[in-house]
Parts: C-alpha cells; structure tokens; sequence
C-alpha cells in the first residue's frame, strides 16, 4: 500500500487551495410530465422496449406465454411465475443460462425521461439478466418517476450491492453509424407494467 | 506544417471516406443537439451543475479519493492505487496471475488505452478480448481507436466484412450491419462464458458508497462483469464524484452529449463484489495528481469522456482521429496530450480554429478552446515553436508596428491580385499551402472613409 500513501500525499500537495463549494442539489427539479404512465411508455418505444399494462385480472404468465410462444426456456427466481422452466439462483454455472430465451425479473422504479427501470441485483446470478435473448422486467405503475434526480434521491433509501438502470435492448451503432439492436445483450426487452 | 497538418493530407486523400467521416460524425452533433432541445429548460442549468460539482470533487480530490477507497474496502472490494501506467498494468497481470487467469474479456477503457495494457497484457500470456463491437473490430485489425466513443467511425462496411471473413468465418461477402454485428455477438458470447476474469472502466467513481458506475448501449460491460466470478474494474482518479445525488446530474448530460441518446441502454452501479465473486477496483493516477497542480489546466480533469467535443469540431471531423498523436483525439486530446507530453503533441495544437464551439457542448464546461490558445502561447518556451510561424509572427508584428509601412503595403496589395499564381503560391509562403488569399481591394476601408465615401 505504498503507493496509496505516496499517491494521496501528492493529492493533498498539489489540491488547490482555491476551494469550490458543492452546489446543492436537493432541490434540482428537472423535467416533469403530466401523465407518467403515457411518457414512461412512449420513451421506452423509442428506446425500442415494448411496454404492456397488465389488465386488473390479468396474469404475468399469459402475456409472457403469448409473446414468446416458442420459448423453451424461461428463467427466473420471481416467486408465481409459472412459466419459468427454471431458476437462476439453481445453478452454479452461468454456462447453464446460456441458452436462456427469456428471463423475467423485477424492476422497482421506473424513469419517465430516459426509459430507465432500476433492476436490483436480488440474485446470485444476475448474468441471467443480461445473458438472455429476451428481457421481462415487471413494474409497479406507481414506482414511476419523472427524472434522473428523483430516481437518485430514491435509491438513496435503498441498499445498492449492484443494480443496473436498463432502458431498453441492447444495442450499437459501431458499424457505420447503423443501429442495430441486439449487440452483446437482451434483443428484446418487455416492461410489464402492474 | 505541423505533424497533425501531415497526417490530415493523408486522411484527406481518400475523399469520398473522408466526407462519410465528416457526415457521420456531424449527424452524431446533430443528435446530440435533439437531445439537449428536449430538455431545454434543465440544459444549461445542468452543465453549470456538472461543471460545479466536479471543481468542488476536483479541489477536494485528496479527501474524495481517500474516502472513496475507504469505502470501497468496507463493501468487501479489494482496492488498488497505481501510480502511473506500470504500476497499473503489474497490478492488474499480478490479479490475473493469482487467479490463473488466461483469458480476459474487456470492455472499453480509455484509460487502460492510455496505459497501453493490451500489449502488456498479450506479452505476458494473456488472450484480451475487447467486447464492445467497436472496439473488437479495431483489435482484429490491430489498430487504435479513432474516437474514444465509436472507435472504429472510420471503417468501412465492407471492411468489416472482409475482416469477419477472415477471423470469424462469416459468409463471404454479406457486409449488411446487421449481419455481422449477429456474428460478433455469437463469438463474444463464447468469449464471455470461457474467460476466467472480466475487465471493465468506470465512468463514475461515487464516493460516499464506494462502488464505480459503467456506462454501456451494448451490455457488454455488464457481461464481462457477471459472466466470470473475478471482475477488475479501473477508474482515473478524475472520475470520482461525491454521492448519488451528483450522479443525477451526470447520468442526465453523458448520453445526451456524446451519442445525442437520453440515456446509454445499461447504467450499472456495481458497489460491491456478487455473491460468490470477486471484485477488484484499481484507482490510477498516471499523470492526473500533477495536473491538479496546474494553475492553467487543472480544468481539464472535468472531463466526462463523452466525445462531444470531437464531435462538434470541425477539424476533427475533416482531419479524422489518427490525425492526432497521443492517446485521445480531438480538442480534450489536444489537452491532455500537452498535459501528458508537450514536446510529443505539440503537433496537435494548430488542430484547432479557435472556433469555440467544443467549449459550447462539453458537459462540463471545459474551456477547451481557450486552453489551447494558452497552449499556444507556451510553444516558445517549450521550445516546441514552429520556426516558420515564429518567423512569419515577427514579421506581422513588425509590420503593424510601423503605421507608413503598412500604409505602403496596402496601397501595393492590389498588385498581388494579378501576379501570376507560382509566384504568390510556392514553398516560401508556407501560409499559402491550404490557406487561399482574398482578392486584395483597390481602395483600402481607412482609404474609402478618409475620401468621405464610406
């Protein structure tokens, strides 16, 4: 550790003696919609994510069954998702998810601005998330925020060990500029909203 | 001519790739002024904000780093301090090595390009697989990025095409993007699931909860990360920010500045190591603790990585990335270059029309252009002036010194008009190579308004 000192000490050498403040940032407000549940799914469409809300007798296992009819396996630890064919949290290997079609998981906020959903890691493999070929986040409408200020000031009651904001599949645009979705990550990605 | 002009003469020569450079890269500006407009009312405020908080981190960096690592260690990360670029690479291979590491999947770093870790790391044993799609075609091609955000803006289709061909087996002739980034994806996939370590940047470093936050569209960075149990992740030591509240300001301006998107696709926060995992964070220095101590660009270290600036600028744009020496290209490469190495960059600064408007989109409000003019100003004392503009420079400044003799030689201007071309345009008028002249007027405008007709 060495270095550490020798480093720190030049820090506290070379650091101005000029000082700046840190501005406050409690009541930065940012932008704010009207009607939430309308932006948070009309940005997650330009993002390229589909947004379902789930009818008030509708099941999570039927709309999933329904858009991927010919998946052979679903992962997922969510207890009461019957559709799951198996759980991450099972397995040792993350060789055992490569052929994984779709994984469900939980989102517990939303951001209207960006598409961002905060999902947790709650997992011991959270590779399932990213591993798949299709992404179903579930969301509770009234965990919906308007900013990336409110997300943070949200997450500050939270214990993070990791968590990922995702806004959508995964995409790149490193071959002349054309977008193409589906890079290293999920192809798809499903918000249901319940 | 300066080593940059050279190397532009080269870019040049192929126009019709050099127009697609300048086109894509200003339709990337173009989005990114979308994206600003979308959020006009919070625009300006949140620079000023990134700009505030990142003096405040920057003029408090001893306590922020300190408090960061300290943090870090609590959540059961190992952290590592390396002083400059061997330190950090013998760090890194020395993880790798008790870890009997052989193959390591990467996702972008600048930094561990400016430390020149992939050599490092092939010399000594390990297969590095560069993992953003970018990245990974220029590595095959065995080239450096171009632009510190779409690396291989540069490339043609067709050579991608040709490329996969040869080292992925992809079918002969289909260069359709969406084709081959399907290949590539096939072939990371089995890079991420046989490497036995993950390497990854940081776009922040949060203080108060000791954990670095990646920023990618590809979701590579989160691969690396969660495929493999051992995950190394390296941060400069410019990329800590205090707390979570600061990232709600940066978060807001880095995809909007750099690619014109509202967000990247993964924002991940990893702050302590995953069940059954390892994680790793090396904090460098490599040249940044000096910086702080520079009253003229200590600014610099704001810096957000995001690519704006060379976006924006109209040189870079028509002089392409390999046009600059050092790590990082365009106005905040110019930068650090001559933070870096004046007397290797020197080259750089005349890459610069003094335009100003890198300074109008950086995030952070890095006077970028202001900062090169300074540079400009030191060359002399660097010894690093070209003699040509020195000697062209003392010549203005005689001329407009002596009021009769300027009077003269406007009066016979006129006459350069009609001299031959040879004669106004050869290898003594070095200003002459790429610069025009204006048709010089018969009547001068202190001429016209002495005559009562202006």
């Amino acid at each position: 550790m060495a270095s550490k000192e020798e480093i720190l000490s030049k820090l506290r050498q070379n650091v101005r003696s000029e000082k700046f403040a840190m501005p406050d940032l409690s009541n930065v407000r940012g932008i704010h919609f009207a009607d939430k549940t309308a932006a948070f799914i009309k940005m997650s469409e330009a993002q390229g994510a589909k947004v379902e809300i789930l009818p008030p007798d509708g099941h999570v296992d039927d709309i999933i069954r329904r858009t991927f009819p010919d998946a052979k396996s679903i992962v997922s630890n969510l207890s009461g998702i019957t559709s799951a064919t198996k759980n991450q949290d099972d397995t040792k290997s993350v060789y055992t998810l490569e052929d994984t079609d779709v994984t469900v998981c939980e989102g517990v906020l939303g951001v209207c601005e960006n598409a961002c959903v905060w999902v947790p890691q709650r997992t011991r493999q959270r590779a399932a998330y990213f591993i798949c070929e299709n992404l179903v986040i579930l969301l509770d409408r009234a965990c919906l925020v308007d900013n990336m200020h409110e997300a943070y000031r949200r997450l500050e009651t939270e214990n993070i060990d990791w968590g990922c904001f995702i806004s959508g599949p995964s995409k790149t645009a490193d071959i002349e500029q054309a977008l193409v979705l589906g890079a290293q990550s999920a192809r798809s990605v499903l918000v249901i909203l319940i | 001519m300066s080593a940059h002009a050279k190397k532009a003469v080269e870019f040049q020569r192929n126009a019709a790739d050099a127009e697609g450079h300048d086109r894509a890269v200003y339709a990337v500006r173009a989005k990114r002024d979308a994206a600003a407009r979308a959020i006009a009312d919070d625009w300006e405020n949140l620079r000023t904000l990134a700009s505030d908080i990142k003096r405040h981190t920057i003029t408090h960096l001893d306590v922020y780093a300190e408090k960061f690592a300290a943090n870090a260690e609590k959540n059961g990360i190992h952290t590592h301090w390396a002083r400059d670029a061997a330190d950090f690479n013998a760090i890194v291979l020395e993880i790798l090595r008790r870890h009997a590491v052989r193959k390591l999947v990467k996702s972008k770093s600048m930094l561990t390009e400016e430390c020149g870790m992939n050599t490092f790391l092939a010399e000594n044993g390990i297969e590095v697989v560069e993992t953003d799609l970018g990245e990974r075609i220029i590595q095959l091609m065995g080239l450096a990025p171009s632009h510190i955000v779409m690396p291989a803006i540069h490339i043609k289709r067709e050579r991608v095409g040709r490329l996969f061909e040869e080292k992925l087996g992809s079918e002969k002739g289909n260069h359709d993007p969406t084709y081959l980034t399907r290949q590539a994806r096939i072939h990371l996939r089995h890079a991420f699931l046989e490497a036995d370590a993950g390497l990854t940047g940081a776009n922040f470093a949060v203080a108060d909860h000791g954990g670095v936050v990646v920023c990618t569209n590809e979701g590579n960075a989160d691969m690396s990360a969660s495929c493999p149990k051992l995950h190394i992740a390296c941060v400069g030591l410019e990329k800590i920010v205090p707390d979570l509240a600061s990232l709600g300001v940066f978060t807001r301006l880095l995809a909007r500045s750099g690619t014109g998107q509202p967000t990247t696709v993964y924002t991940s926060h990893f702050f302590h190591p995953r069940p059954d995992g390892e994680l790793h964070i090396v904090i460098v220095d490599n040249g940044r603790s000096e910086i702080l101590a520079n009253r003229t660009h200590w600014e610099t270290l704001k810096c957000l990585r995001c690519g704006a600036c060379m976006n924006t600028c109209p040189v870079y744009r028509r002089s392409g990335g390999y046009s600059y020496s050092g790590t990082i290209p365009g106005p905040i490469g110019i930068n650090l270059g001559m933070l870096r190495d004046p007397h290797a960059n020197a080259g750089n600064v005349s890459a610069c029309t003094l335009c100003a408007s890198c300074d109008n989109v950086c995030p952070a409000k890095v006077d970028l252009s202001t900062q090169i003019y300074r540079w400009r100003q030191d060359l002399a004392t660097l010894g690093v002036a070209d003699p040509m503009k020195r000697l062209m420079s003392s010549g203005m400044h005689f001329l407009f010194t002596h009021p009769a003799l300027y009077v003269a030689a406007q009066r016979l201007s006129p006459l350069l008009n009609a001299l031959p071309r040879p004669l106004v345009y050869n290898r003594l008028n070095a200003w002459g190579r790429g610069h025009e002249l204006p048709r010089f007027p018969k009547k001068s405008f202190a001429r016209l308004l002495n005559e009562g007709i202006v």
